[in-house]
């Protein structure tokens, strides 16, 4: 699964879920101030991409500094990277 | 001014709002009596006290609306007013929470931002009522001294837009009240109100006649929804049904 379609899955998911504008979905959008999303919304969106990529996060302390949707999809990528590594070797 | 009738709607901003005052300050007077007599001679639970309070408050608030303002419910003939609820209504206007007087019921509590609680006037009674200031006890917060008011027999009141709407549509739902009903079992009751964004609308002063009518529809169950994402389904579900009772009840 490529960068883009990694973002793409990731935008559409939250953006549905949290029935916010599509244009609105910008790396650096701000997930409190520009979203409008709260601290439940977090904890929900981690269920999301779980269910979305098929893996287990919500343990993981890098969670926790998540700001922008940007640091999502950042979060993400590196998670795929690292799983489809590990199915590979 | 409103389109319309404008001397009776002259006359009901010059009668309603200072009878409301009026109403208020009563009320703020006479609290300590009541309260020290129920509790020597019902000794009920503060909280429990307050509540009903504020349900007296509300109608005695649609008392002085009622000449220019009709009021009707639907639907609560399903409803068990003995049994707790997590109760979401969607949002509107100002008065929306005095229309909770409406309810059979009185032992109800709100989770609301931090500013009502900043009204001298309304504020201490508030917090006396046991209500939720989610802003300050943040949503971990909300959920466990939810779940105690719960569990004390009380049902909480949300609007989970979390604003007024300013188009009457329904708008996206916090999923906050939802968590709250799977991770206590308690059924969610979901309210459709209509109307008070015709008495006052967000960023206006002045009231208008209207006609409020609060429906409730049947209770759900949070056990029908399981999995990781239980509150996110019951959360579609209601805000689906709402949205569909809303239509028609503007439709009518």
């Amino acid at each position: 699964m490529s960068d883009e379609e990694v973002i793409g899955i990731i935008n559409a998911r939250i953006a549905e879920e949290f029935e916010l504008d599509p244009d609105m979905m910008v790396a650096q959008a701000l997930l409190y101030d520009d979203l409008g999303l709260d601290s439940l919304d977090r904890v929900d969106i981690v269920i999301l991409l779980e269910q979305a990529f098929k893996f287990k996060i919500r343990e993981e302390e890098a969670i926790r500094e998540i700001r922008t949707l940007g640091d999502i999809h950042g979060f993400v990528i590196n998670k795929v990277r690292s799983l489809s590594e590990g199915q590979g070797a | 001014m409103p389109d319309g009738r404008p001397l009776h709607s002259l006359i009901m901003n010059l009668l309603v709002y200072p009878l409301i005052a009026l109403w208020t300050l009563a009320g703020i007077l006479a609290f300590p009596f009541l309260y020290a007599f129920w509790k020597i001679f019902v000794n009920a639970d503060r909280s429990r006290i307050m509540r009903l309070f504020v349900w007296v408050y509300g109608r005695g608030w649609m008392a002085i609306m009622s000449p220019f303002v009709t009021f009707r419910r639907d639907g609560f003939d399903q409803i068990t007013a003995s049994a707790p609820y997590v109760i979401v209504v969607n949002h509107l206007s100002f008065f929306d929470f005095y229309c909770m007087a409406l309810l059979p019921f009185d032992n109800v509590a709100a989770a609301v931002r931090s500013w009502p609680f900043r009204m001298p006037w309304y504020g201490p009674f508030m917090r006396l009522a046991g209500y939720l200031d989610v802003e300050s006890l943040g949503w971990k917060g909300t959920l466990a001294k939810g779940a105690e008011t719960l569990s004390e027999g009380g049902s909480i009141v949300f609007f989970p837009e979390g604003h007024r709407s300013r188009d009457g549509k329904l708008h996206r739902f916090m999923s906050g009240p939802f968590r709250l009903s799977v991770e206590t079992g308690v059924k969610v009751l979901p309210l459709c109100l209509t109307g008070t964004d015709v008495l006052l609308p967000p960023g206006r002063w002045w009231i208008s006649p209207a006609r409020i009518c609060l429906t409730a529809l049947p209770p759900v169950d949070p056990k029908s929804f399981d999995g990781p994402s239980a509150h996110l389904k019951l959360r579609k579900f209601i805000q689906a049904m709402m949205a569909r009772k809303i239509n028609s009840m503007r439709d009518e």
